[in-house]
């Protein structure tokens, strides 16, 4: 097996650009579908006569305006979730590249001005 | 060679000391990225949290003090919540990427067993391993459930610890006690698992549906 290829498949493996549509859309759907689950499993579980169903998980709504715990909730939860997990994941994939490319142009620069100090 | 490794099953060698190296980066960068994230979330959402007009402030998210020495919704509350987050956030960074780089030699093998051209290799974007991504986030998120709950335990609130008791409603068998931390990992594990097969069930079909486009 040819060394440069061997070399060019572990940076490969290891750097190998994220795709930030893929993360957007995978943590997106994942993250909905999270909270959906959450919401429906304490409706379907309910609540003793005269209480609140979910009243913890009911806060979230501090922060996602409208949400409660309540089957339309858990719709509207989905989306909210969904869509901070889209924004999440093209952040996350977007700084991981970013990241990677900083490394290199430093790593580039220093060898460079390493060899303009020796020469 | 002690550099060199050699698979007997596949007869494939790579340089064991690169791909260290590689590892060694990537956990670094990654650690510095989830740190400052992390760390910079808490401080937002505390300063959410303060401005957002409830009657009582940060009645539900001040519980965090009792993990984060110091933490309390206030201006001066919010950077200690900076700091720790930024710390804890580097750290399980570090340990996922530790455990989810065991994946990186199966991948490696992939490429040089299929015979990929430099060409080919060059430009792919990242394929994700469902199997150590669930190992890696569920042994992540389990450590810390055991570690937190046995923490209240330790520190003699279980009893008290009315929120925490909360998370029956999602893992069955779980209570704060030993045992129950114990449970309650096991499940969360699986739940982690099986939804970390699921992200890289669509992130890979998002790849391969955009690679062919």
């Amino acid at each position: 097996m040819d060394k440069s290829n061997q070399d060019k498949a572990i940076l490969m493996a290891s750097f190998a650009k994220m795709d930030p549509v893929a993360l957007a859309v995978a943590l997106g759907c994942i993250s909905g579908f999270i909270i959906f689950l959450a919401t429906g499993l304490l409706l379907i579980q309910g609540a003793p006569e005269g209480q609140e169903i979910g009243p913890h998980l009911a806060l979230l709504g501090i922060y996602l305006p409208g949400y409660e715990v309540t089957w339309p909730g858990a719709v509207l939860g989905a989306f909210y979730f969904g869509l901070m997990g889209v924004i999440a994941g093209f952040v996350i994939a977007t700084l991981w590249n970013l990241t990677h490319y900083i490394y290199i142009v430093l790593t580039v620069a220093r060898a460079v001005w390493w060899k303009m100090m020796a020469d | 060679m002690t550099n060199t490794s050699t698979t007997d099953n596949t007869a494939v060698e790579y340089d064991k000391v690169l791909l260290h190296a590689s590892v060694k980066l990537n956990t670094r960068l990654l650690a510095g990225v989830f740190g400052f994230v992390s760390g910079l979330s808490l401080f937002v959402i505390t300063y959410i949290s303060m401005y957002r007009g409830m009657p009582d402030t940060g009645q539900y998210l001040r519980l965090l003090g009792v993990f984060l020495p110091g933490y309390e919704v206030s201006h001066f509350g919010a950077w200690v919540g900076f700091f720790w987050g930024a710390i804890i956030g580097a750290l399980l960074a570090a340990m996922f990427y530790r455990i989810y780089a065991r994946s990186i030699p199966d991948l490696i093998k992939a490429y040089l067993r299929d015979g990929a051209r430099n060409d080919d290799l060059l430009g792919m974007p990242m394929q994700l391993s469902g199997h150590y991504l669930g190992l890696a986030l569920g042994t992540i998120i389990s450590a810390g459930l055991v570690v937190t709950t046995n923490w209240l335990v330790i520190r003699g609130t279980a009893d008290e610890s009315t929120h925490a008791q909360l998370l029956v409603n999602f893992l069955p068998g779980y209570s704060v006690s030993t045992v129950g931390s114990f449970i309650g990992a096991i499940e969360l594990f699986i739940i982690t698992y099986v939804l970390s097969l699921l992200f890289s069930w669509i992130y890979n079909n998002v790849v391969a549906f955009r690679g062919k486009k």
